[in-house]
């Protein structure tokens, strides 16, 4: 059974369209990466799905359940983290952790401790006797994904998870992602990170406009960029003219550019495979490889390669 | 049912802690009953004690300010980003509904509580079924004046300062045009056409009847207690309709 599926969903906003027909699907126990730009329909999408927002046309289900009809069965199997930290301004972190978990139906044998160390492993424990509105932006991200991971839901969705939180901060919620899914909860983040979406993603699925552009793993995404790998090659070559000759020939290749004396720069298509024949072909010509560095396309690439258009550069819609 | 009763207090109880505003409404009613109401009952002549009718007039008029709080906080909430919260809980929206109503109801109860004991005792020898009524009549007129400004709510979601104008703008209308201070027989005929318009009219009026006012002052019960049943049920009903497109979308095919 797909964790979500959506047909032909379309939701407007007055005379705005976010979604514009989507088709998308996840499958259980996996992190699935929405990736776009600011107004490209992640939110809307995320919001359709835990039935904050009803959809304007089309069917969208979630473990099997339709948003629409079934909304209140589907909200009993999520836990959404919300882009913005949202908040009972005059409560403090423990006390809105005790709620969420009570309401969503944590055992109470298990709340209290749940908590504790929720709040230790996102460093919120020292923020403990803060009131909501008294927290910084990251704490209140925290706090946010902190609702979710005590939650613990078979369906977790999660609204750019660490924007606003530090380096460290952003590591340590990544890893706790991952472990929510290790323990078998399909997991739905959007980002904007590529960095984000690289370190989380089983798949990432790239939205423009309200549309699905393109879905599938990371590697496989950054394979289908022909020339995205750049491999910078040094060698100690007698010929350099007709290794570049050969270079470029080689089933893989690009581009070669000389970049200096017996330097190359070759733009290829998966250099897992191309850098072997590459090795291959100069112990044939009796050249001595110096240094070989891959660079591999970023998603920034990715996104570039199929919409035409960079990620940050994107203008916002909504 | 018990999360609708934990939704309702996990909020309420922050109005407690600590309970300043509650205590400045009290101390409000005090003063202007010690101290306006005290003096001006001294110069109006015609009405028996003016002191009780003041006071009753003032305890709606707070029903209707604490109404209205209601449903702009319910504004601010969806504005701050907690009503989205609330619509992704595992609760059926008739609960969160019902929970929203309830906490409006128990502010409303806390919040009249003083002011209408010290209203009973200035008025004196009140049946029991009497003093129900009326607490009935006035929590349906803050319902109703809550479904108001969920009604109104619209237009916060474009503009919460023009919405903050037309709600403070209306509130002193719908005060000033009423009988909350003043009996209908005595307003000229242009006031008394204006007063008819404003729900605290038939609020007030249904109020004081229950409490035992002479009825020759009053509107025909009937007609007020059917006008106040119909603001509450149209109002609520607007309002979670207008609510529920603004914040959940419409699903249109």
């Amino acid at each position: 059974m797909l964790a979500v599926e959506t047909k032909n969903l379309v939701k407007q906003y007055g005379k705005a369209t976010a979604l514009k027909g989507l088709d998308f699907t996840v499958d259980e126990k996996e992190i699935m990466v929405l990736l776009g730009p600011n107004g490209s329909g992640k939110t809307t999408l995320l919001l359709i799905l835990a039935t904050v927002l009803k959809p304007s046309s089309g069917m969208a289900k979630v473990m099997g359940l339709d948003v629409t009809t079934q909304p209140t069965r589907v909200r009993q199997i999520l836990g959404i983290s919300f882009q913005d930290a949202r908040g009972f301004w005059r409560h403090k972190p423990p006390e809105i952790l005790r709620f969420h978990a009570t309401i969503c139906g944590v055992p109470k044998s298990r709340r209290e401790s749940m908590i504790e160390q929720i709040l230790k492993d996102l460093e919120l424990w020292d923020a403990r006797n803060k009131l909501f509105m008294h927290l910084s932006g990251g704490q209140g991200k925290r706090l946010e994904v902190a609702k979710v991971l005590i939650q613990r839901p078979p369906f977790a969705i999660l609204d750019e998870p660490s924007s606003q939180v530090d380096l460290r901060g952003k590591r340590i919620i990544w890893e706790h992602i991952r472990k929510l899914r290790e323990e078998g909860s399909t997991i739905l983040v959007a980002t904007n990170e590529v960095r984000e979406a690289e370190y989380l993603a089983d798949r990432v699925t790239v939205l423009d406009q309200g549309t699905n552009v393109v879905c599938d793993t990371v590697r496989s995404l950054k394979d289908k960029i022909a020339g995205g790998d750049i491999v910078e090659l040094h060698v100690d070559a007698q010929d350099k003219t007709d290794l570049e000759k050969a270079l470029s020939k080689l089933d893989g290749t690009v581009k070669i550019a000389s970049t200096g004396q017996n330097q190359f720069r070759a733009y290829v298509s998966m250099a897992e495979s191309w850098v072997p024949k590459m090795t291959s072909l100069c112990y044939k010509k009796n050249v001595r490889v110096v240094s070989v560095r891959v660079t591999e396309p970023s998603l920034d690439d990715v996104f570039l390669h199929f919409t035409g258009r960079a990620l940050e550069a994107t203008p916002t819609v909504e | 049912m018990s999360n609708v009763l934990r939704l309702v207090w996990f909020d309420f109880k922050q109005e407690l802690n600590p309970p300043v505003w509650i205590i400045m409404q009290w101390f409000t009613f005090g003063m202007q009953l010690a101290v306006y109401g005290a003096l001006i009952s001294r110069l109006v002549t015609g009405l028996g004690d003016y002191l009780q009718f003041y006071a009753v007039g003032f305890v709606v008029m707070m029903t209707f300010e604490i109404g209205s709080h209601t449903g702009r906080h319910f504004v601010e909430h969806a504005h701050e980003g907690r009503l989205p919260y609330l619509l992704s809980l595992p609760i059926p929206r008739r609960a969160l509904f019902l929970a929203i109503t309830l906490q409006g109801g128990a502010e409303l109860a806390l919040l009249l509580s003083v002011p209408l004991f010290v209203t009973l005792a200035i008025i004196g020898n009140l049946t029991v079924i009497s003093v129900a009524a009326a607490v009935a009549t006035l929590f349906w007129l803050g319902f109703g004046v809550a479904g108001l400004m969920l009604g109104l709510s619209f237009i916060a979601f474009r503009s919460a300062d023009v919405y903050a104008a037309i709600t403070a703008a209306l509130g002193s209308l719908i005060i000033r045009f009423s009988t909350v201070f003043y009996p209908l027989i005595f307003l000229p005929p242009q006031y008394a056409s204006a007063a008819f318009l404003s729900p605290l009219t038939y609020g007030a009026d249904l109020v004081r009847l229950f409490l035992g006012f002479d009825p020759s002052l009053l509107l025909n019960p009937t007609y007020a207690a059917a006008v106040l049943a119909a603001l509450a049920v149209c109002t609520l009903g607007l309002g979670v309709l207008l609510l529920q497109r603004l914040v959940e979308g419409v699903k249109s095919g």
